[in-house]
């Protein structure tokens, strides 16, 4: 995160992570049609091979918090390929929070965990510690056949601490839900870090609901 | 927490930002569209970084700004609206319009991209059309004010409606926004290129030292490995000693005559003793020449003389296996400097490998003969590289058992052996060859080989002249 208490503005930066192919740049394309051209910028996409990321795609989000105080959101793709790790490296560099896009299918669970493994690696290497940081995971492509059921995904998210959404990138099926749930945890996290609503007035909660009416989605049940 | 003023850079990689208008957009560029955009509405504009740093401008005097300067209060005017422009900055996203005494306004649009202001544009002076008369404040001015002169240079201004306005700061904000959109790409992607390459850099320095770092040690334990060598080679050759040397005094009767059966065991300890110590020197030896601290004695050698020598030595042997043992020597060799004992050891190796694998009824084939150094390179630049020294090149050929072609380049290595059953079939301890070879290099020679299986081998020592 990067504040900026002259200029009233705060930028957290999201990087949507995870193997070749799972669908991060079809996340951001989603988002960026999704989302009023108030709130997004242009989507910027870094080079490119065969359709493939090689630097990064780059989204970036506006929101208004109140009393002048503009908060923008930078999301970012890392490139999938195993080749790329150094740029995965430099692209996860001051994340604040990332997700985790994991493709469905039951024969990529191998590259699903190694991506995850890599993640952690390379969060360690920036001086992350991947034990504090926010991370949601994202089931994509679930319009395939031969993916994990419902059930499988809901039984092993049980187990873990990150939040799991499903989504279907293509069609814009649960990728708001997936950015809003990294924004959640990645707000609380920077909040209980550097008190934010102390600071700047903006209460988490008020925030939140900016950001879901923004996007177009009210208040999650809970 | 980073606070951003303290630690703006120009292009931040982490967040992908800028700062300002001027880091990323080309100034030339800038111009360009100020030009093409007067050109178009005859309208001045003028583009200002961040830091309220004027980047591009294109306007024409304004007449009025001109007439009113010539007043006595008029210059002080003309000043301050220039001023007053100049200092304002928009907050938020909204165009602000600077209306003047003169009833001419500027229009002060704020530049943002993505999310954030990085400058500001300014269009006018410019006339807005609902405007009739002049205003009375302009008027009063001053007594020696030229009304209709005023009237006239004010519609000689730019006159603009207030929705044409609008599209026309709509149109120049989004061609600004294209063009920072594109720059900003462009120059992130040179900033990811060149980040990618250090980053890959730093990530194979890190590995090509953890490799340097366990070859210094595997050469560490090379060292260790010829040092125990050495030291066990020496260790064992004393006791050795003992042993040939009482045995012997046994077989010469100096302990009491022996009967047939006790002379005939002491000649195996004799013989066996003879053989273990020929091994271990050659490990002592191999272990020196690997340390480097084997110091040859040159001095004049006669090569003809050398293997006309060996004849001697090895006639009986190749006699005893019914091989035909041929020796030539081939015309005037030239005087070699070497250590006659080391060469001999060279070429006695090669004569010795060479009956042993000769079946009977074959032939072994010494040869001396002088010819040309050939230096590494070949015959690339051979007029400035090539050397006139000759040497002698001794040839020494069987008609054994041969050898794969795969295999030549291996037999030089210390311990290998073609075939591990030659050992149990032929004896020997795979070191001769490595000796060999390292022997040759300690004379700055070369020694080749050329085989086919079941044909035979020829094994090829060229040891070059001293160099004058």
């Amino acid at each position: 995160m990067q504040v900026d208490f002259h200029a009233r503005e705060i930028t957290v930066k999201l990087v949507y992570y995870g193997p070749a192919l799972s669908g991060k740049t079809t996340n951001l394309q989603a988002i960026h049609q999704l989302v009023t051209s108030e709130t997004a910028g242009r989507l910027m996409t870094l080079e490119t091979r065969d359709d493939r990321t090689l630097f990064f795609d780059l989204l970036p989000l506006t929101f208004a918090g109140g009393q002048n105080l503009q908060v923008r959101f930078k999301l970012f793709t890392v490139p999938g390929q195993v080749m790329h790790n150094a740029t995965r490296r430099l692209v996860l560099q001051g994340a604040d929070g990332t997700a985790f896009i994991a493709d469905s299918q039951k024969s990529e669970t191998k590259a699903n965990q190694q991506a995850f493994l890599n993640m952690r690696k390379n969060l360690q290497e920036n001086g992350i510690d991947p034990d504090t940081h926010p991370v949601v995971v994202q089931f994509n492509k679930r319009d395939l056949p031969a993916v994990r059921t419902d059930e499988e995904i809901d039984r092993l998210a049980t187990r873990g601490r990150e939040p799991v959404f499903k989504a279907i990138a293509t069609r814009g099926v649960g990728v708001i839900e997936t950015f809003i749930g990294l924004t959640e945890i990645t707000w609380r996290h920077l909040e209980s870090v550097h008190q934010l609503h102390d600071k700047f007035g903006l209460h988490p909660d008020e925030f939140l609901d900016t950001v879901r009416e923004r996007l177009g989605i009210g208040r999650a049940a809970e | 927490m980073n606070d951003g003023a303290a630690t703006a850079k120009s292009v931040d990689i982490a967040l992908g930002d800028i700062a300002d208008l001027q880091d990323v957009v080309d100034r030339d560029a800038l111009r360009e569209i100020c030009r093409s955009f007067f050109d178009l509405f005859n309208l001045s504009v003028r583009i200002y970084g961040g830091s309220g740093k004027l980047l591009a401008s294109v306007s024409e005097p304004v007449e009025l700004y001109q007439y009113l300067q010539e007043l006595e209060s008029g210059g002080k005017l003309v000043g301050d609206i220039v001023d007053a422009v100049k200092r304002l900055v928009p907050t938020g996203n909204e165009v602000e319009r600077h209306e003047t005494i003169t009833g001419a306004v500027y229009d002060v649009v704020p530049i943002t991209y993505q999310g954030r202001g990085v400058g500001r544009f300014v269009i006018g002076p410019f006339v807005p059309a609902e405007l009739e008369q002049v205003p009375k404040a302009l008027v009063r001015l001053d007594r020696s004010v030229d009304r209709m002169k005023l009237r006239d240079l004010l519609m000689k201004m730019p006159r603009v409606r207030e929705e044409t306005a609008e599209r026309i700061t709509d149109h120049l904000r989004s061609v600004i926004d294209l063009l920072l959109f594109s720059s900003h790409r462009a120059h992130l992607t040179s900033e990811m290129h060149v980040a990618s390459v250090r980053e890959s850099y730093r990530e194979l320095a890190e590995k090509t030292a953890k490799l340097q770092s366990a070859y210094d040690r595997l050469k560490e334990l090379d060292q260790l490995k010829s040092n125990f060598l050495a030291t066990v080679s020496h260790e064992l050759r004393t006791p050795l000693t003992s042993i040939i040397g009482y045995s012997e005094m046994l077989e010469a009767n100096i302990a009491g005559e022996l009967n047939d059966e006790q002379r005939e065991f002491i000649g195996t300890i004799h013989q066996k003793g003879n053989q273990l110590l020929g091994l271990i020197s050659s490990l002592l030896d191999l272990s020196k020449l690997e340390q480097g601290v084997m110091r040859l004695a040159p001095q004049p050698v006669d090569a003809g003389g050398l293997i006309e020598d060996l004849e001697r030595t090895f006639a009986p042997h190749a006699h005893k296996k019914g091989i035909d043992l041929v020796v030539e020597v081939r015309g005037e060799l030239p005087a070699l400097n070497a250590d006659p004992l080391r060469l001999k050891q060279i070429l006695a190796n090669l004569a010795e490998n060479a009956i042993k694998f000769t079946p009977e009824g074959g032939t072994v084939r010494m040869v001396a003969e002088a010819t040309e150094w050939e230096d590494e390179g070949g015959d690339f630049g051979a007029v400035l590289m090539g050397s006139t020294r000759e040497a002698v090149a001794f040839r020494i050929s069987d008609t054994g058992i041969g050898m794969p072609s795969a295999e030549l380049e291996r037999i030089f290595d210390a311990f290998y052996q073609v075939d591990g059953s030659s050992t149990r079939e032929h004896g020997g301890t795979g070191l001769g060859l490595s000796i060999v070879k390292r022997l040759v290099d300690a004379h700055g020679g070369a020694v080749t080989v050329d085989s086919k299986p079941g044909q035979g081998t020829t094994f090829t020592v060229t040891i070059p002249e001293a160099e004058s």
